[in-house]
């Protein structure tokens, strides 16, 4: 145990932490700049510099990186300090005057226009990119050149092939300096959640869907960093109690059964291979199992009822059935699905809740098919609702230019030709029988 | 000769060895340091050879090629022993008349012998000679007596007794003790107790040690540690093998700039013939004791100097310092214990071992003991490495030893501890120069650089002129440095061309005092001293060009003009003839004037002028 003066007060502290550390514990803040949790100190920026006195002088040291001993008496926030710290910030608002976050920096410090000549950069070579890159353990990028003409770099300047492209730097940086289309060519990917039908992304560690069994995190190895490069394992020291092991492997159980009953399962059509529906083209255009998610007080946006593209709630949704099913011409998928019609009848009259004021709702179908026990009396009262049900096969959804919006066009029961925008699109996809299982058969 | 096997063997080595050598054989030293040999040491020598051997002398006069003797203002440099004759700036057409006078007509060439400035007498002897008989040359003297490239000169004066003495007569806490009450501090600037650090180093607890020799003289204008290195590099060695034993270390590396071709080539034959002799390698002298030392060559990065950039560029990354809260005695090379000292402080332990402890603690000040090599350049008469006891003053050195101010002209600073050093002026000309005292005056010792400045130096360009050099060097990691250097840098830039204005004085002042306090390492950390001291001394030479945008030292351009004084001027006409714009007109024998429109500032004619009759307005 170590006790020192820490601004007056007497604290104690673990052996080997920093002062930075201890001021945090003891609540006490410190700016810092080049300093995270992930990463060891380095201190660079030197915007944690406190006033220590060591019993026979006053110096200044870097909070962030010194170590604490008994008997030392250090000062977080002296007129000294203070000045120190103000002086550093307008070098860096003279280097990035037009950058926002420095900008931040300089209302926070109180610091007005520099009185060095302005330069317009917008690194503050703070070094978190590179040393959160050496972490991950790609070591794709690093400070290169000297004194003024340092800049963080790729080797020699050409696209790094040792990026991962994991996006760690970009996360990471402050100031919005880090271009991964700079760094690498790499496809650039978010891991969308499989759980959420890809709406949204997840982290390689990570609880697959709410209420898992058993409820903790996995990792993902085909996405973790760690088993991409060997380094990494930030999560493993921020874990209070040390639970994570990356040496785990998979491990073959063998067990002696009667009998096995297959529960095959069946997976959602991929409709992107219809081309004038635009699932691919247009975030507006979504599954009906996305737009379950959409309506799931679990899902993204927490069961509000908004659309992809911008977020902001629709006014006019349509649902286009059979999509994958009954139908020939687009895939081989003859046979109706059973359960398309029901579900969107479903999700036409829960959306109609969740909106706030009057959501028109179509349902473009070629017959209702409400197989099941009341399933028609739920049909009627979708109709009396309000949810429209126009008999009509869509031959094509197009974009509304200058807005999110899609535009149908179809001909209606009296054969007239009619063409009606929508702010969302839902696709009914049927079902199909997943690879496995047809090589399983 | 074959592998030494014990302390006995070297004895007898260096019996054999002194009996071979008769003291009254002439020996013709002739330096061949950096210095002496861009005079011209090569055609000397091969003259030399070819009289020698023409007169019949072979065998019976040695010439030996040595380091630099420190004289370099006057180089080549000749000393023929056992007299001591002392013959400067000798020429390869000046050969047959020296074999000729010296051994056939047994007299001096009395026109190549040394002529003082101020008596105008001519001396003889070597140690006579101002510039030497004020010194005292304990580490660098040997550098003219023996031939660098050969391990016998140095057996034959002494040499690795002192490791033969630590090896078996000696613990390792013993030596340690011994340099500690040596006193002897860092050499290389920060002026750390030699003895504590090894102790330090003794006692971490982590295997293996390292032992390094820090030779990446950066600083512009010195070059002692090139010159040791150079001419005497077996003391080095042997400094760091009885280092090593101390502290416990069985390797060690000495990290050299590779602009030192001399020095690398000199000591790379130095640690094969070491080697050779058992005095490096396994099983040393017999005593059990391993240690085998590498040479590792330096890029020239300045920060490269400092321990910490040092020891990463040593493990092959890029060189740039750490914080060293955890010190590198404990975490150094590959995060082990490493003990680094610079070349002079490893040259300094034979001398300590051999003499004893309190020998060596009775020269110098207090808390500064034994002597210190300084370079002493810029507007000195006799510029050269200079070897004085710590305490001795400016004063000395700069009027005794470098024999005054070029031209005779007004002293205004001596520039010293390198490029980060301060400039100390003349009212503090009698300070007794040790780490204390310089660093009182806002100077520092550093590595030992002193650069003399007169009246023709403008104080604010010299401190931009530094601050350029720091700013190119600063490794940019942290951001008082790397942006503070920048900025101190732009402006003096900016005064330096008119353009300085109210309140950048007290801009300067603030920041260089945040770059001092907040940078990482010492680069940044004294950087700011160059216009720290000139704000402090010259203050008056800032307002000068602030306010009245005047330089009066005329080195800052459109900020000076030159007129003729009348009454000086008698018309010699050599500013006329010289001038490359025409603009000097005047009938001979009449005074001259210039014309404005014309000059461009260029200093020929105020350099050219004999009577001080062109004046700086």
């Amino acid at each position: 145990m170590v006790t020192f003066i820490l601004n007056g007060r007497e604290v104690k502290a673990e052996e080997g932490t920093t002062i930075l550390q201890v001021a945090e514990a003891n609540n006490i803040y410190i700016p810092t700049l080049c300093n995270h949790k992930a990463l060891e100190p380095a201190g660079l920026c030197r915007l944690c510099t406190v006033e220590l006195f060591d019993g026979r002088r006053k110096r200044f040291v870097t909070s962030c990186n010194y170590p604490v001993w008994t008997g030392m008496e250090v000062n977080t926030d002296s007129e000294e300090v203070i000045r120190h710290r103000k002086m550093l910030i307008e070098l860096l608002l003279a280097r990035c005057p037009n950058n926002d976050y420095v900008n931040q920096l300089a209302e926070q410090f109180e610091v007005d226009a520099p009185r060095f000549k302005l330069d317009d950069d917008d690194c503050i070579l703070c070094g978190l990119c590179v040393r959160v890159c050496e972490r991950i353990g790609a070591n794709a990028i690093d400070f290169s050149g000297r004194g003024t003409e340092m800049e963080v770099a790729t080797p020699f300047e050409t696209l790094a092939e040792a990026c991962v492209a994991c996006g760690a730097c970009d996360f990471i940086c402050p100031t919005g300096h880090i271009k991964l289309s700079e760094i690498t060519d790499k496809e650039i990917r978010p891991i969308l959640s499989e759980y959420n039908a890809g709406l949204t992304g997840r982290k390689p560690v990570y609880v697959p869907y709410a209420q898992a069994v058993p409820n903790i995190p996995a990792i993902d190895r085909s996405k973790c960093a760690h088993f991409l490069t060997g380094g990494c394992k930030i999560c493993a020291d921020f874990c209070p109690t040390g639970a994570i092991d990356h040496s785990q492997v998979d491990e073959e159980v063998e067990i002696e059964v009667g009998a096995i009953v297959l529960a095959t399962g069946f997976r959602p059509f991929d409709p992107t291979q219809y081309d004038d529906y635009g699932y691919a083209k247009h975030p507006n255009v979504v599954t009906s199992v996305e737009f379950e998610r959409i309506l799931s007080s679990s899902g993204p946006w927490h069961g509000h009822l908004v659309r992809p593209s911008d977020e902001k709630e629709p006014k006019k949704i349509a649902w286009l059935q059979c999509v994958g099913s009954r139908d020939i011409n687009h895939c081989d998928n003859g046979y109706c699905s059973g359960v398309c019609c029901m579900y969107a009848v479903k999700e036409a009259m829960i959306a109609k809740e969740h909106a706030k004021d009057g959501l028109d709702t179509a349902i473009f179908y070629m017959d209702m098919r409400t197989f099941g026990k009341e399933f028609e009396q739920y049909y009627n009262r979708a109709q009396e609702d309000g949810v429209r049900f126009v008999r009509s096969r869509i031959h094509s959804v197009d974009p509304v230019p200058a807005t999110d919006n899609l535009v149908l066009g179809y001909v209606n029961e009296e054969g007239e030709a009619v063409s009606e925008e929508f702010d969302m699109v839902v696709l009914s996809v049927g079902m199909e029988a997943p690879p496995g299982v047809i090589e399983l058969a | 000769m074959s592998r030494l096997e014990n302390q006995k063997a070297l004895e007898g080595c260096r019996k054999k060895l002194q009996k071979q050598r008769d003291p009254k054989r002439p020996v013709i030293s002739l330096c061949a340091g950096s210095g002496c040999g861009a005079y011209g040491t090569d055609e000397v020598k091969d003259a030399l050879e070819k009289e020698i051997s023409q007169n019949g002398l072979k065998g019976k006069v040695e010439v030996k090629v040595t380091g630099c003797h420190g004289f370099c203002e006057k180089g080549p440099i000749m000393v023929i022993h056992p007299e001591g004759t002392f013959y400067s700036q000798v020429k390869a057409e000046d050969v047959p008349e020296i074999v000729d006078e010296t051994f056939v007509k047994k007299e001096l060439v009395e026109r190549l012998l040394y002529k003082d400035p101020v008596s105008k007498q001519r001396v003889a002897k070597e140690a006579d000679v101002p510039f030497y008989s004020h010194q005292y040359r304990l580490i660098f003297g040997n550098n003219g007596l023996i031939d660098p490239t050969n391990i016998d000169d140095y057996i034959a004066m002494d040499g690795y007794s002192a490791l033969a003495a630590a090896l078996f007569n000696m613990s390792p806490e013993e030596i340690i003790d011994t340099i500690k009450k040596s006193g002897l501090r860092g050499r290389g600037g920060g002026g750390f107790p030699t003895g504590v650090k090894w102790d330090s180093c003794r006692k971490a607890h982590e295997e293996p040690k390292y032992v390094m020799c820090n030779a990446d003289e950066g600083d512009p204008g010195a070059y002692m540690d090139r010159s040791l290195l150079e001419g005497n590099p077996h003391s080095v060695l042997e400094g760091m093998i009885i280092g090593a034993y101390a502290i416990g270390s069985n390797e060690g590396f000495i990290y050299v700039r590779n602009e030192y071709p001399l020095a690398v080539k000199n000591i790379d034959i130095a640690i094969k013939q070491a080697e050779d002799y058992g005095l490096l390698g396994k099983n040393i002298l017999g005593s059990g004791f391993d240690f085998k030392i590498k040479i590792s060559r330096g890029g020239g990065a300045f920060v490269c100097g400092e321990s910490s950039a040092l020891m990463r560029s040593l493990a092959g990354k890029v060189g740039r310092p750490r914080a060293k809260y955890i010190h590198t005695v404990e975490k150094g090379y590959r995060d082990l214990p490493s003990t680094l000292n610079n070349v002079e402080t490893w040259a300094n332990v034979p001398l300590i071992i051999n003499k004893g402890a309190d020998f060596y603690s009775s020269i110098g000040t207090e808390k500064s003991k034994g002597t210190k090599i300084f370079s002493l350049v810029g507007k000195v008469k006799n510029t050269g490495l200079v070897e004085v006891p710590m305490g001795t003053s400016l004063r000395t050195i700069i009027y005794d030893i470098g024999g005054g101010i070029l031209k005779n002209k007004k002293f205004k600073a001596v520039q010293t501890g390198g490029p980060s050093g301060g400039c100390v002026p003349e009212q503090l000309l009698d300070l007794p120069v040790d780490f204390e005292k310089l660093t009182q005056a806002g100077a520092m010792m550093g590595s030992g650089g002193m650069i003399v400045m007169d009246q023709d130096n403008c104080m604010v360009d010299v401190a931009r002129y530094f601050l350029e050099f720091l700013q190119e060097e600063s490794c940019g990691q942290c951001v008082p440095c790397r942006e503070g250097i920048t900025r101190l840098f732009e402006i003096l830039t900016n005064i330096c061309a008119g353009e300085g204005k109210d309140g950048d004085i007290e801009l300067l002042e603030e920041l260089a005092n945040t770059v001092h306090n907040l940078s990482l390492c010492a680069l940044g950390g004294t950087a700011a001293n160059p216009v720290l001291t000139t704000l402090l001394y010259f203050k008056d030479e800032y307002l000068d060009h602030i306010y009245d945008k005047k330089c009066r030292a005329g080195v800052c351009k459109g900020l000076f003009y030159y007129e003729i004084d009348e009454e000086k001027c008698n018309g010699c006409h050599v500013c006329f003839r010289k001038c490359p714009q025409e603009a000097v007109s005047g009938e001979k024998k009449e005074p001259h004037t210039i014309d404005q429109e014309k000059c461009i500032h260029c200093t020929i004619c105020y350099e050219s002028c004999k009577f001080d009759a062109i004046v700086i307005k």
